[in-house]
């Protein structure tokens, strides 16, 4: 795993420039939204470093690379930075040749940007119930809500007919949604999906393809993060590390 | 009388037609600053287009066809696609049409812009809390307060009506004592740009 390494955190040294040919993203292996510019990167086949953060006990430095000490941000050998994990992964669409993730005919590609609005209270939902289920509060409501939503998004693929959000092949709004959906089994709402075929048959779907494959988070090793993570344990972010 | 000036369409109106080839429609309301963004790349790229405004107080029940969220601008081609979303519409256009690229061709040059989009954005819907800092007010909150202040005084409150966070914080700002006790009539702040605009000497003194 490329993303295999320990946390920098309060107290570390700055990590050097980033060699020419590179590209580095400042990450955390658990992150969803960190989750979506890694995806970007395997599949453009893009040469890259990958720099973990603790989010609980942040790198001074790091607040020289985001204001807020968010991730992920990637920075390039020319020292730029770009962050918000969308923006991120349309630059290295831009920027990088090969296989285009975004549509070139500028209706698809907008169709993609329209759908990625229908999403926006996933990411919140599904965070919630999390924190609910953890603390042992019961998260009937939010399910609903988390349900509706994926209804929505079921009534997509059904008017499409298509096995992807954007048509036959995978391509970016699928990177784009799919972090989420990775987590629903770890999280314990997979069971938000039994009323959505579609929706199932794309979480299927997107688990064949080797991008998504390649950087499948191993269950038990999520569920210790997880287990760290709500008990407020700093070490959280490292767990299941071997080195 | 230019076509951005036609009366919009409500509750019972019938549906438009198809947009002519060669045309982009925009279905759009005078006073929107959304749709204005919109407005702005169509003039700024020349594009041939035409223009249905919506009553968005009495809305007509076709228009949730061209935008289930009911909310302009839209756009509609000759080809019957649909784009909605300020920003999307925009960028679109960009992408579609030749003539001068609005945004710029360099990746890194165009993440930028979108990057304090973004930060703009956050301003905007202020999603979180009910002041900029938190849930009290704070620095930020008087730091950003002048220009609002000034939509008043510009008689362009309607604005935020696309913004319910942004008006209930405008609401909360007001009466704060700080920003109360400092509150620049409207009246005197328009009596001040009248001559202002005139480059008059009194400008400054206005009201006094």
């Amino acid at each position: 795993m490329e993303d295999a390494s320990r946390t920098f955190g309060k107290g570390s040294l700055p990590p050097g420039p980033v060699p020419e040919g590179l590209i580095r993203i400042y990450s955390m292996r658990f992150c969803p939204y960190a989750h979506r510019t890694r995806l970007v990167l395997r599949a453009k086949g893009i040469r890259h470093e990958v720099i973990n953060i603790n989010l609980r006990n942040k790198p001074e430095w790091y607040y020289t690379k985001h204001p807020f000490g968010q991730i992920p941000v990637l920075e390039n050998s020319k020292c730029q930075l770009i962050y918000e994990s969308v923006i991120a992964c349309e630059y290295l669409d831009d920027a990088y040749p090969g296989r285009k993730l975004y549509p070139y005919d500028p209706y698809e590609r907008a169709r993609q940007k329209m759908l990625l609005e229908l999403f926006y209270k996933v990411p919140h939902l599904t965070k919630e119930c999390l924190v609910a289920l953890r603390c042992g509060r019961e998260c009937t409501d939010l399910k609903l809500a988390l349900r509706q939503e994926f209804c929505n998004l079921e009534e997509i693929l059904g008017y499409q007919n298509t096995v992807f959000f954007g048509g036959d092949c995978i391509s970016m709004i699928d990177y784009l949604f799919w972090p989420w959906f990775e987590r629903l089994e770890v999280y314990g709402i997979a069971d938000c999906l039994n009323h959505t075929p579609a929706l199932r048959l794309w979480t299927a779907a997107m688990k064949q393809d080797p991008t998504v494959c390649a950087l499948l988070i191993d269950k038990s090793v999520f569920s210790g993060f997880l287990n760290l993570y709500f008990q407020n344990n700093p070490d959280a972010f490292d767990y299941g590390l071997i080195c | 009388m230019s076509a951005g000036s036609a009366r919009s369409l409500a509750k019972g109106s019938a549906p438009p037609g198809p947009v002519p080839e060669g045309l982009i429609r925009v279905y759009s309301m005078r006073f929107c600053p959304f749709a204005q963004r919109t407005l702005l790349v169509l003039k700024a790229k020349g594009i041939r287009h035409e223009i249905i405004n919506i009553n968005l107080k009495n809305k007509p029940e076709w228009f949730f066809k061209k935008n289930p969220f009911g909310l302009v601008p839209v756009l509609e081609n000759s080809q019957g696609q649909l784009i909605y979303e300020s920003p999307i519409t925009c960028e679109y256009l960009d992408e579609a049409y030749p003539g001068k690229k609005l945004l710029p061709d360099d990746p890194y040059e165009k993440a930028c812009q979108k990057m304090v989009f973004e930060l703009f954005s956050k301003v905007l819907t202020n999603k979180k809390t009910t002041f900029f800092g938190g849930n009290s007010l704070s620095m930020i909150d008087y730091l950003i307060w002048p220009w609002f202040e000034r939509l008043e005084a510009l008689e362009l409150n309607d604005c935020v009506d696309h913004t319910p966070k942004l008006k209930l914080w405008m609401a909360a700002m007001r009466e704060d004592p700080a920003v109360s006790a400092l509150l620049n009539e409207a009246n005197t702040l328009r009596g001040f740009l009248n001559l202002y605009l005139q480059n008059s000497p009194e400008a400054c003194d206005y009201g006094l």
